[in-house]
């Protein structure tokens, strides 16, 4: 079977976060403080330290992945124990607090890390399903492939539009110049090339210019530069124009589909990083809340 | 109109050299077409791509023909009107708009843009195709969470302990004060300074030290003098230890079971014979019988309880005389007041706080019924109870009156204490104030015997004649221990919803006051069971007993 993340070295770190947990109810549950359960009991203490070494050794994972050289265990290895022992501290630090939350510091670390834990899900939920659908994507070529047959493809459409007709050839141009793959953050989630900003401007512009001129306002799909030649098709083209149209229709429709994958590429990608822009910044934030919730408990002893 | 094109020539790397052209016309085509002013033989430019118009003042208006656009500066354009300065590129080409000059009304700069310039500018229009390439970054929101949440939830609160009344200004701020540390709701009774978390961690990183507590509590007896019994977790308890703070307004008393009995299991090994209490460790199945006080009195006279252990049957010795059955009939008793049907509650009545009974008081219980009178003839008059003394003194006193009177309508009596004595009548004779003296001291004696000895005293009370040469007769003490479990917190209140006789039994067939109607334990195990009971009332140890109860020792003296 496929060795993921999840089931890594035969669920080791799955089976260590169970006993972990299982020991933790039970004791919770066998221990009676003779006030309500919380962090200021044996018990507490307890768990409060082996949840916040568990912090401390999830945090490492994000130096252990930088660290190329060095051979303490797999990054496989240790991406399965962040996610089973992160996993596993929902519970601790549940039994830890006794379930006594109220507005302050230590309710705040609880919920920045729950956070922190919850987007880590997210993490493992694209990390599960994105690669594979990125593969498919992609049909085997790689993204700079797939730009480079679009480049080829733009010189290629603008010469045989050349040799049927100026509009086409225009048309052509304007196709090249729209499709701009990429963008901003919302861009890049949304899967969109920004054509449609572009498109929109253009008929715009085409309006105006055709109302200056007297003319009536030709109706523009959006973006459909295919539809705009087979209007030209069906129009006044000769068989040689056509045969000409027909093959340049053939690349532009490749064309087009490339560029929706690049985009597509992209989006998957953005999905499977956005969410750590979430997960490191607050884990950090939670080292901090987590430092000022061990010294203000001692603080004040 | 006349244009002056100048195209740039590049010969090898750094020399360049100018063609000037002139053409003539308003408007500056530009196209792959032949007839274009401007002849661009690149696939990129239509045929006729776009037009400039030199509009005056040094303008030109840039349009282009077809509708993929111009790239005017940088940007996509349709109709622009630009300044000299404007670059249009379009493929390989860049036509820079200058100003006029010489006897040209317009001029345009022709250049062409070498490959890798051609690359450099693709790359730099290119939109990014990863996050890391956006503005968004993970390092300096990592950077700021750690740095704000540091402050604001660790630094700030931390320097309210050095900076004196930076606290009392956090507090009135939206920024987060000590208030951000407290982990739970402060005890009830400490809300009113819950806002100075000093007032009980006085130093830093130390547990609160006793002293903050007995600061308030002063008067706080301790359990036992740790050095006389010499049990270590005595001397080392703090207040804290059993008193935990910051768990919601429901108190601080700990109930916990094994507070107590983690010592009291094995006292008397734990201090080596030092306690000679027993070992009790659980209410339901490590307790011994209660110990009850019965009343007592020492040889000379003095009240001493005897304490033993409770035991069925067991007599006690009040000195009172009662049947409770007597009192308690069910179809009531004649009063002078009317047939009345006593309850437990005619006599036994709790203090303010409901917990133990008050004393029987035989002017409000017994009296309506059990009158102190003495003579037929005057029977509104009583003796006072309780007072043997003053029982002789108002006898003495009533009967000397009336002998003096006179008017006393007695045939036993002489005739002058019979004679009513008119207003104007002389004075009684020395001979006759004599005799009718003595005829009262008599009576009065006879009315003492037949009050002790015949219809009241004796009714409830062990009488003795007075001895040789005495006038006082002698009613034996009566007193009951008061509090009969000397060492339990009893509150009969709390169990107001039983009826008495529930934990009383035989109390409304006991015949002789003598009979202990208090119960012992296994009555109270009918309901209570020790700290894990099932099915009972979980009664721990405080439930009863109190623990700051030292005789000598305070903690505050202690310390």
């Amino acid at each position: 079977m496929h060795d993921s993340i999840l089931t890594h070295a035969k669920s080791r770190y799955l089976w260590i976060s169970i006993g972990l947990s299982v020991v933790s109810i039970a004791l919770y549950l066998w221990h009676d403080p003779g006030v309500a359960p919380n962090g200021g009991t044996w018990l507490g203490y307890t768990l409060g330290t082996i949840a916040a070494l568990i912090i401390v050794l999830l945090l490492l994972f994000g130096i252990r992945k930088r660290s190329y050289s060095t051979t303490l265990g797999s990054t496989r290895g240790w991406l399965s124990a962040h996610i089973y022992l992160g996993t596993t501290l929902i519970l601790l630090v549940l039994l830890h607090c006794g379930f006594q939350f109220g507005w302050n510091l230590h309710t705040f670390a609880l919920v920045l890390m729950l956070i922190v834990i919850f987007s880590g899900f997210f993490g493992v939920y694209a990390y599960l399903r994105y690669p594979t659908l990125m593969t498919r994507n992609r049909e085997s070529a790689t993204r700079d492939a797939m730009l480079e047959e679009i480049q080829e493809i733009d010189q290629n459409a603008l010469a045989l539009a050349d040799g049927i007709a100026p509009e086409i050839h225009a048309v052509v141009l304007r196709s090249i110049e729209n499709t701009k793959l990429g963008g901003g953050v919302w861009t890049q989630l949304r899967a969109r090339d920004g054509s449609d900003i572009a498109i929109a401007r253009i008929r715009a512009a085409i309006e105006k210019r055709e109302t200056q001129l007297g003319a009536a306002p030709a109706p523009m799909q959006a973006g459909q530069t295919i539809i705009a030649m087979v209007d030209f098709l069906a129009g006044r083209a000769d068989d040689k124009q056509s045969e000409a149209l027909r093959k340049l229709i053939d690349i532009l429709s490749r064309k087009r589909s490339l560029a929706t994958r690049v985009a597509r590429d992209i989006q998957y990608q953005a999905i499977m990083e956005i969410w750590l822009y979430f997960h490191v910044p607050l884990s950090i934030a939670l080292l901090a809340a987590l430092i000022g919730h061990i010294i203000s408990v001692f603080f004040y002893w | 109109m006349r244009w002056l094109i100048r195209r740039v020539l590049k010969k090898g790397k750094s020399s360049i050299s100018y063609e000037d052209d002139t053409h003539y016309g308003e408007i500056l085509t530009i196209g792959r077409a032949s007839d274009q002013a401007i002849f661009l033989p690149d696939l990129r430019a239509a045929l006729n791509h776009a037009s400039v118009t030199a509009i005056g003042n040094g303008k030109y208006r840039v349009e282009s023909l077809i509708i993929a656009g111009i790239r005017v500066n940088g940007e996509i354009t349709y109709s622009i009107t630009v300044g000299a300065g404007a670059v249009i590129e379009l493929g390989s080409t860049r036509l820079t708009l200058l100003d006029a000059r010489g006897d040209y009304d317009a001029a345009v700069e022709v250049s062409s843009i070498d490959k890798s310039e051609q690359a450099a500018m693709l790359s730099k229009r290119k939109k990014p195709t990863s996050l890391s390439e956006t503005w968004i970054s993970k390092r300096w929101p990592s950077w700021l969470g750690f740095i704000v949440v540091l402050t604001l939830g660790l630094l700030l609160p931390a320097a309210t302990h050095v900076v004196p009344g930076l606290n009392t200004v956090l507090r009135y701020s939206p920024l987060p004060s000590t208030a951000f540390w407290n982990p739970g709701e402060i005890d009830a009774a400490h809300q009113f300074f819950a806002t100075d978390c000093t007032r009980c961690h006085q130093h830093a990183f130390l547990m609160v030290r006793d002293t903050a507590c007995t600061s308030c509590h002063v008067k706080t007896k301790a359990h036992a003098d740790p050095a006389k019994f010499n049990i270590p977790a005595l001397g080392d308890a703090r207040c804290g230890t059993c008193h935990q703070d910051h768990n919601g307004q429901r108190g601080m008393i700990s109930k916990d079971q094994r507070l107590c009995a983690d010592c009291h299991a094995d006292l008397k090994d734990r201090t080596k014979g030092a306690s000679q209490i027993a070992d009790i460790a659980d209410f339901g199945d490590a307790h011994p019988q209660f110990h009850v006080n019965l009343p007592g009195w020492t040889a000379a006279g003095e009240f001493m309880p005897k304490s033993m252990p409770w035991a069925s049957g067991l007599k006690e010795n009040s000195g009172l005389k009662f049947n409770h059955e007597k009192h308690l009939k069910t179809d009531g008793l004649n009063t002078p007041n009317g047939r009345k049907v006593l309850t437990c509650e005619n006599c036994h009545q709790t203090d303010a706080a409901g917990a133990a009974m008050k004393p029987i008081a035989f002017e409000t219980m017994c009296h309506e019924c059990h009158q102190l009178g003495f003579d037929t003839l005057a029977p509104d008059r009583e003796v006072p109870h309780a007072n043997v003394e003053a029982v002789t003194y108002t006898l003495d006193e009533f009967y000397a009156r009336r002998g003096l009177e006179g008017g006393y309508a007695d045939a036993r009596a002489p005739t002058i204490v019979q004679e009513r004595r008119r207003p104007g009548s002389p004075p009684l004779s020395r001979q006759e104030q004599v005799e009718a003296l003595a005829w009262a001291r008599d009576r009065a004696r006879e009315a003492a015997r037949t009050l002790f000895t015949g219809k009241a005293c004796v009714t409830c009370h062990s009488i003795s004649p007075p001895a040789a040469g005495e006038s006082t007769w002698r009613v034996a003490p009566v007193r009951v221990s008061g509090i009969w479990y000397v060492d339990a917190n009893f509150v009969h209140a709390k169990h107001a919803t039983k009826a008495c006789v529930d934990c009383h039994e035989g109390a409304l067939t006991s015949q002789a006051s003598n009979d202990l109607l208090i119960p012992g334990i296994d009555n109270c195990r009918e309901c209570h069971g020790g700290a894990h009971a099932s099915g009972k009332v979980a009664s721990t140890c405080i439930a009863c007993h109190a623990y700051h109860r030292s005789p000598l020792l305070t903690l505050d003296k202690q310390q």
